[in-house]
């Protein structure tokens, strides 16, 4: 078992294990993080499961990890792993169940006095468009033929239907509409299980926030966001839904028959991979990125029932109440980019598992608006804690496959979170901080309590100091909504 | 009657250790385990259907994942919970059940999906036992 001492600290918030501490890595395992953050790694399995990410097959450069780093299933969550292109490995648990949960933040010229006096208002129309909670759906079921298209066109898909905008789909990592997705691979099951659940947010840590800027650590770039101190946002985290769970559940079991034919040992079962260009890792990229273009219909829906709540309560009563996308992220994904390793221009699958994509400046995947600047990262906190906006860099392409974290990580189990703390004690506590909640059970409210996450301030100034993205600006919740 | 689970602590999602005399005891604990984490049944709910399943997976651990998937699949899609689990496995890689469905009861939260995650079913001197994480 690989053990603290096994790391060497290369930079102040930057440490490494060689490869060859265990005898199947392939590649040394990197943690970025400052001293407290990467003792408490070895808490739980993360650092175990970071050395068995790097024994991947395919695996190039470094597998990494964030500071948000927490255990996962197979790949740890925080971790970021590129495997060389054609035969390297895919593995859908380097992605997680969530396929593309993510999160979208728009941005409005509203101040926190405007909205003050109509946000009660504005959580219950909120909670009333936006379908939420556990097996909560919408009554009209797509058709068989219409949620192929959803799986092969995501959000693009939405906006034609008349939900949203041709911004909103320039302002989404992917334009919101992922490109290889073919719905035949795609199980009848998983696509019976979303029948009725585009637009809905979900459970556990889901949820769409009212937030204000309460801090600018960078005022050029957060004008060009259209971010200024004092100005109402609106966050929206969600994921595929059970279509995604579903995917990952027929992946993870069809993969790991592939990976004993393709000869790969493997130190844990939900580490179950094929060579990308076996029929087999294939499959399960297409389904993966129909999944994926889900998750981005799905938030592209739930923004438009956002607009019709913020124009219900606050035309004519507020200057302005349009709702702009600032941008769209991904945060559980694998995607085929190209990087620089050892010094040459190769192609990679990058699977991002509780990890953001935080491209610098210049790269044409980066939305022209932004292209000189590097793309929007958004980074939200846990519930009732501050969300960060900073900006991709230079040096996440050269060192992390341009990658930064996600969130802020949890620390305390589901289990301990609930007994900590009861959901009606968590609501008076948001509240007595102004934050007005709306939620769909109070159980689910208290496992998502903010003690149960490490500190976003915190991961967040590591990967600032890092450089792997640069803090642009931050906001705090004063509307929450759960499922 | 003595409960065959319990929950048990983990990070990121929820875990359930599960025990029984024989693998059928052990995946039919897992089961009722389940749907305790994931419903509140009524006390004496009345059983309103019963459900057929049959499987067959490379090996008993694959073959407890699918149960339970499957499980939460028929529930999903029947909008029932299940609270009596008949089971037999003629084989390590065998399983046939008639489960009892009702639909009186409340979700407690989303039960997505069982994993793999450090599964083993070890014997023990009292029959098997098991750590399930689910994915929630």
């Amino acid at each position: 078992m690989v053990q603290k001492k096994d790391f060497r600290r290369l930079a102040p918030h930057l440490w490494e294990v060689p490869a060859g501490t265990r005898d199947d890595m392939r590649v040394p395992a990197r943690i970025y993080a400052d001293e407290e953050l990467f003792s408490l790694t070895f808490e739980d399995r993360s650092a175990e499961q970071l050395i068995n990410t790097a024994t991947l097959p395919g695996i190039v450069g470094w597998a990494l990890a964030m500071p948000d780093i927490h255990q996962g299933y197979g790949f740890p969550i925080g971790g970021v792993a590129a495997t060389l292109l054609p035969s390297g490995a895919i593995s859908p648990g380097g992605v997680g169940y969530d396929i593309n949960c993510g999160v979208r933040l728009l941005t409005t010229q509203l101040n926190e006095e405007e909205i003050r006096p109509h946000l009660n208002a504005l959580m219950d129309a909120l909670f009333r468009e936006i379908p939420s909670g556990v097996g909560k759906g919408h009554s009209a079921a797509l058709a068989a033929r219409q949620l192929d298209r959803v799986l092969e066109e995501g959000a693009s898909w939405a906006v034609a239907q008349g939900y949203g905008t041709k911004e909103d789909l320039v302002h989404t990592e992917e334009s919101g509409s992922m490109k290889g997705g073919n719905a035949e691979a795609v199980s009848a099951r998983a696509k019976s299980r979303a029948k009725d659940q585009l637009g809905t947010l979900g459970s556990g840590n889901h949820f769409i926030e009212v937030g204000v800027v309460d801090r600018v650590f960078d005022a050029r770039i957060a004008e060009r966001f259209g971010l200024a101190e004092g100005r109402i946002v609106l966050w929206i985290h969600s994921g595929s839904r059970a279509l995604g769970h579903q995917v990952c559940t027929d992946s993870v079991r069809e993969l790991q028959a592939a990976a004993a034919r393709y000869g790969y040992r493997l130190p844990d079962r939900e580490l179950a991979c094929a060579p990308l260009d076996s029929p087999e890792g294939q499959r399960y990229f297409q389904a993966m990125v129909c999944a994926a273009n889900f998750a981005w219909a799905n938030r592209q829906m739930m923004t438009h029932l956002a607009r019709i709540a913020f124009e219900r309560v606050l035309a004519g009563k507020v200057r302005d109440h349009h709702l702009r996308m600032l941008y769209d992220v991904a945060h559980n994904i694998a995607k085929i980019e190209e990087h620089v390793v050892d010094g040459r221009r190769v192609k990679v699958c990058v699977h991002r598992k509780g990890a953001t994509r935080a491209f610098g400046p210049g790269l044409s995947a980066v939305p022209e608006a932004y292209r000189d600047l590097g793309q929007p990262v958004l980074i939200p906190g846990s519930m009732g804690s501050a969300s960060y906006v900073l900006v991709g860099t230079e040096k996440a392409m050269q060192e992390s496959f341009g990658s930064t974290c996600h969130g802020a990580g949890r620390t305390l189990s589901r289990h301990a979170a609930k007994r900590a703390v009861t959901g009606q004690e968590l609501r008076q506590q948001l509240e007595s901080q102004g934050i007005i909640v709306r939620a769909g059970s109070l159980g689910g409210l208290a496992e998502e309590a903010p003690e149960a996450y490490k500190d976003v301030d915190r991961v967040v100034e590591i990967v600032h100091q890092a450089g792997l993205a640069l803090k642009v600006a931050r906001t705090r919740p004063i509307g929450v909504m759960k499922g | 009657m003595e409960r065959g689970y319990r929950e048990v602590p983990h990070t990121a999602d929820v875990a359930l250790e599960v025990w029984g005399h024989d693998l059928a005891e052990l995946f039919a604990n897992a089961a009722a385990g389940m749907f305790d984490l994931a419903v509140r049944a009524e006390p004496a709910a009345p059983i309103v259907a019963w459900r057929e399943v049959s499987l067959t997976a490379p090996d008993v651990e694959t073959l407890l994942v699918d149960w339970l998937n499957e499980l939460l699949l028929l529930s999903e899609e029947h909008g029932e919970a299940y609270v009596s689990f008949q089971v037999s496995l003629p084989t390590p890689g065998e399983l046939v059940a008639r489960v009892g469905a009702t639909r009186a009861f409340a979700r407690r939260r989303a039960v997505k999906a069982a994993t793999f995650h450090n599964l083993t079913i070890h014997e023990t001197p009292d029959g098997y036992r098991a750590v399930i994480v689910f994915d929630v």
